[in-house]
């Protein structure tokens, strides 16, 4: 831990979720080469990653992937302005009211559909 | 106390190569493109549909579209060059004995670039025949 205010929690957030949507990233390119091999399998693979289990994990992934673009347009404004650096604090309180704008309407249109069971 | 100003060029001397700056600078460039392509992704595959209605049939029509066949690689090459420097950073973080620095590196980078031919083959695998179609309809003169 270096100073445990905003910036530092902005990069742990940042690199923790980059590291979860590599994982996933692989994960997600093989999933989809199952289709190589013809229907029967990809079929069967698709439907594992359907399981109530792994759409649940799957809503973390996209938890992840809008925290480190929003965090990674912080970033920018960083690296290439002023006010950037000067207010990277309060954007990053920005980034979280962003997040939650998007993903709570995310949250209702997926939850029901994973809770209905198709 | 007198402390040492270090300039540009002092960095430059300590860097040897513009390698860190290109790296860099692509971070940021791909970021940002990253931000529409991915998430626009999630949007198609998981707001406008119910996902767990992704079967074959819908795959394979999207791998064969010419719009999303080239919005595929771009999303592939993208994804694991922004992914693979990232985890890069990390490593070189955390890892600080040279030699397993190098072992790590060489087994991740391996998997990364063997999930990276796999995807790249995947989308070259199906048919051709509608971006070939599109080619086809272009007047030639």
């Amino acid at each position: 831990m270096y100073r445990g205010r905003e910036g530092q929690w902005a990069f742990i957030f940042h690199r923790v979720s980059g590291l979860a949507i590599l994982f996933y990233l692989l994960v997600h390119v093989a999933e989809l080469a199952a289709a190589m091999w013809g229907p029967q399998y990809s079929n069967a693979i698709l439907g594992f990653f359907h399981t109530p289990v792994f759409r649940l994990a799957l809503l973390g992934i996209i938890a992840a992937v809008l925290y480190h673009a929003l965090n990674g347009l912080r970033i920018i404004f960083m690296d290439f302005t002023g006010w950037g650096v000067k207010y990277q604090a309060k954007i990053w309180y920005g980034v979280f009211a962003v997040f939650l704008v998007i993903y709570i309407p995310v949250l209702i249109k997926i939850l029901p559909e994973i809770f209905r069971g198709h | 106390m007198v402390t040492k100003v270090y300039t540009l060029n002092d960095a430059k001397a300590a860097a040897g190569n513009n390698f860190e700056l290109y790296w860099w600078v692509f971070m940021r460039v791909s970021g940002l493109l990253l931000v529409f392509l991915v998430l626009g992704h999630i949007y198609m595959q998981n707001i406008a549909i119910n996902s767990a209605e992704i079967n074959y049939d819908y795959v394979v029509s999207r791998f064969s579209s010419p719009t999303w066949k080239i919005y595929d690689i771009f999303l592939l090459g993208l994804t694991i060059l922004h992914g693979a420097n990232g985890l890069r950073y990390v490593i070189d973080d955390y890892v600080k004995n040279l030699s397993t620095r190098f072992w790590v590196k060489t087994i991740v980078f391996t998997v990364i670039a063997s999930i990276f031919v796999l995807g790249s083959i995947t989308l070259w695998t199906f048919n051709f025949q509608e971006i070939g179609d599109v080619m086809r309809s272009v007047p030639s003169h």
